[in-house]
């Protein structure tokens, strides 16, 4: 019963994160499309200010359910936001004139959720357990440790 | 556009079969297939229940009838927090009942309760008409708006199939759980894209003509005023009401209507699917009169606004469509356009989904469980499940495809039609005098009259007979709220010669319980006065015959006696004004009374249902009293 309970909790977070993050994600696309094409940086700045709102649901969600992101969701938003800072980074250099006039919502948008993100590992975790968290090698090697050891 | 848009609604329906694999992936047991294990979380109730009724409130009609008739049809709005107080009024009850007597369905309940066939049999004729009618309209309409929105290069038949295939794959693997994390989801999408759309176009498109009073609506139509309390009028397609149809009757009627969604087969078994909690209390207090009240108040008329701006011409004639509206989303960005469009498919998916999977779990726990083949094991049941939403997705894409005006004409009885439950749910919940012969009757009265102030009772009887003096709706009076009159008469009258009835005993075990374990939070007799009194003085302005005095209360104050101009129309801050006490209301009766915090049911169950009788109540009075005279001697 209690792992029953256990697999519904799984369930239910999970469609919680979908929840908010579908929704929210659809409005940051739409305002940063549309504020791309107008080269507004109220717009973009809106869809920024999405970005952070799910990620603050999340973080709720994390709280009421008492776990912390999985390894893939870290994985998925790792790869998603350096995804993003490439492409800002590579139409900065080759010249996209709207990139560069909306360096500044832009910029200031990747750097907001960063320091979120960063805001919310230390405060949780503490600073040693959030660099922790993104030690990839120790964890591989840990993991590989317990695998080998004899049963 | 039509590329985006695919990709759009691509990625979320992908995104609802990811959802569903992961769930049946989980979830072994075949019993969750068919209602989720009993235990879905609040929040999924609170988030899908406020989908379901702004969905159940019809998004796509909402904008049409708002652009046609202005601010005296977003009263209508405010019904949702009728419908929020009907919730709280009854679903904790309903649940409590379930859980101490282990029946899983509204029909199985009232059916064991009542002690009567008959009204199973009637709630399941009235799921079937959710099921595939109501589920029919829904989904033709969403073929409509994709073909709309793609200008015609998707076809609204092929729409209509591949949709119903997709969701068909996400019920058939997912089952109930699935369903309700998917429509949770799609209902928070949907206020999400009712605040983008309602945003950029007063932002972009100048759609706050409506605030500073340059609405215009349909032809004859007061757009900021509510034409009346009634009229004698001798209904639609007879005799045109003057200055809209919408006075304070017809939208206290039709906020009935909303009620009848609230206590459908289909969202009863969604309440009784819920874990312990505060679920309810979320979804009738925030969720429901809060955003989503606020969310038709305050946004759709803008958007309906922009409906009649785009098209002023339709509009004077009478006509108006969602064809304009996207030329001007598109001409502005397509990512706008493609948020439109799949604010209304979501708005119509809703209710596809959920009805069509509720009435799969319900017919098979319902009908094939208990009547066609009770030795089915889990397994078995969940395979008749799978086989029944096949069955019940093939007629619903069927009728959408071929028959929509039959399924507009059908849908449109649904939620009137549920609603004459209302004296036998409120008989199992609190009243408990009501007896079977009493609902049934009521029943009988109730459904006879919401036909005959329906256009299909109308059209049938006029087709066979003679021609009927009144059309739909006569005096401005809902079809909802004509049977529920009838009904409770009936209802009320029976109940007084069936007063000391036999079967009033087996009621009075469950009543008797309540009141032993579940007695409300020890209130004084005072204050519980205090909040029906004022429960009912709010209803009486907000949407009963005091709603009247919003038209000017505002603008002309009556003791200043002189015009003041202000930011909004006065009778768009009397519903505001309105919402807020409504909702301050719900939270009074959902939290402080107690009335839909959910608490673990106490250990004691009851079979409800006749009870084996001894052989001293069984036997006739003379024969026990002979036998204890021979007895004694």
């Amino acid at each position: 019963m209690r792992e029953q309970d256990e697999v519904y909790r799984w369930l239910d977070r999970h469609a919680l994160v979908l929840a908010f993050w579908l929704p929210l994600g659809f409005l940051a696309l739409a305002l940063f499309l549309n504020g791309y094409r107008l080269t507004s940086d109220w717009l973009v700045g809106g869809a920024f200010a999405a970005l952070l709102a799910a990620f603050v649901s999340h973080i709720i969600v994390n709280a009421v359910y008492q776990t912390f992101f999985s390894s893939r969701e870290l994985a998925l938003g790792l790869v998603l936001y350096l995804a993003g800072l490439l492409l800002f980074l590579f139409a900065l250099l080759f010249g996209a004139d709207k990139t560069q006039a909306l360096f500044g919502s832009i910029g200031i948008g990747f750097l907001v959720l960063a320091v979120a993100v960063i805001f919310y590992l230390v405060t949780h975790l503490g600073v040693r357990r959030a660099f922790e968290a993104f030690d990839v090698i120790s964890d591989f090697r840990r993991r590989r440790d317990e695998r080998d050891q004899p049963s | 556009m039509t590329a985006l848009l695919i990709a759009v609604l691509g990625f979320f329906l992908v995104a609802g079969l990811y959802l569903a694999t992961v769930t049946a992936r989980r979830l072994a047991a075949p019993e969750d297939y068919l209602d989720g294990g009993r235990s879905l979380p609040g929040w999924c109730f609170a988030f899908a229940g406020t989908g379901i009724l702004i969905a159940g409130l019809g998004l796509y009609d909402h904008y049409l009838l708002l652009a046609l008739f202005g601010l005296q049809y977003s009263h209508v709005a405010l019904g949702l927090i009728l419908a929020a107080l009907a919730g709280a009024i009854l679903q904790k009850r309903l649940w409590l009942a379930a859980r101490i007597s282990g029946r899983k369905t509204l029909g199985d309940l009232l059916g064991a309760y009542y002690g009567s066939p008959a009204l199973r049999v009637l709630l399941v004729i009235l799921l079937l008409l959710f099921t595939l009618p109501f589920a029919a309209q829904s989904l033709s309409r969403l073929g409509l708006v994709v073909e709309t929105a793609s200008a015609g290069a998707l076809p609204r038949t092929a729409v209509i199939w591949v949709m119903a295939v997709f969701l068909f794959l996400g019920g058939v693997i997912g089952g109930w759980r699935a369903l309700l994390y998917v429509v949770a989801g799609q209902s928070l999408l949907l206020l999400t894209l009712i605040g983008l759309t309602a945003g950029v176009g007063a932002v972009a498109l100048d759609w706050t003509a409506i605030i500073g009073g340059q609405l215009e609506a349909g032809p004859g139509v007061l757009a900021y005023e509510i034409p009346g309390v009634v009229q004698d009028s001798a209904g639609l397609g007879k005799e045109a009401a003057v200055g809209g149809i919408w006075t304070t009757t017809a939208i206290l009627s039709a906020a009935l209507g909303l009620v009848g969604l609230v206590i459908s087969p289909a969202f009863v078994f969604l309440v009784l699917t819920t874990a312990k909690g505060r679920g309810f209390a979320v979804q009738q207090v925030w969720m429901t009169s809060g955003l989503g009240v606020g969310a038709l108040l305050l946004l759709t008329p803008l958007i309906a606004a922009g409906l009649g701006l785009a098209a002023p011409e339709a509009l004077a004639g009478g006509l108006v469509s969602y064809a304009a509206v996207f030329q001007q989303f598109i001409a502005l960005d397509l990512i706008y356009a493609v948020g439109f469009a799949l604010m209304l498919v979501v708005a119509l998916q809703i209710p596809v989904a959920l009805f069509t999977q509720a009435g799969a779990s319900l017919l098979v726990i319902e009908l094939f469980g208990r009547f066609v083949l009770p030795g089915l094991r889990d397994g078995e049941r969940r395979f008749a499940a799978r086989v029944a939403l096949a069955a019940i997705y093939l007629l619903v894409a069927l009728l959408a495809s071929f028959a929509p005006l039959w399924s507009e004409i059908v849908g449109a009885m649904t939620l009137s039609l549920s609603l004459q439950f209302l004296p036998a749910i409120l008989g199992l919940c609190w009243l408990r005098w009501i007896s079977r012969a009493a609902v049934l009757t009521g029943l009988i009265f109730g459904f006879l009259l919401v036909l005959f102030t329906e256009p299909l009772g109308l059209v049938l009887f006029e087709a066979l007979f003679v021609e009927l003096p009144w059309g739909r709706w006569p005096l401005t009076i809902h079809s909802a709220a004509w049977g529920l009159v009838f009904n409770l008469a009936a209802c009320l009258l029976v109940s007084i010669f069936t007063l000391r009835a036999d079967d009033r005993a087996e009621r009075e075990r469950l009543h008797a319980l309540f009141a032993r374990d579940y007695a409300q939070r020890q209130i004084s007799p005072a204050l519980r006065t205090a909040i029906w009194s004022l429960v009912l003085i709010w209803a009486f302005f907000a949407f009963g015959p005091g709603a009247i005095l919003g038209n000017s209360f505002f603008s002309e104050p009556v003791f200043a006696g002189t015009a003041l101009t202000l930011a909004l129309p006065s009778l768009w801050i009397w519903q505001i004004v309105f919402w807020f006490l409504g909702v301050f209301l719900v939270w009074w009766l959902a939290y402080q009374a107690r009335l839909s915090i959910l608490e673990e049911p106490a250990a004691e169950t009851l079979p409800l249902g006749p009870r084996e009788r001894g052989f001293a109540e069984a036997a006739p009075g003379f024969f026990t009293r002979i036998l204890e005279r021979v007895a004694k001697r």
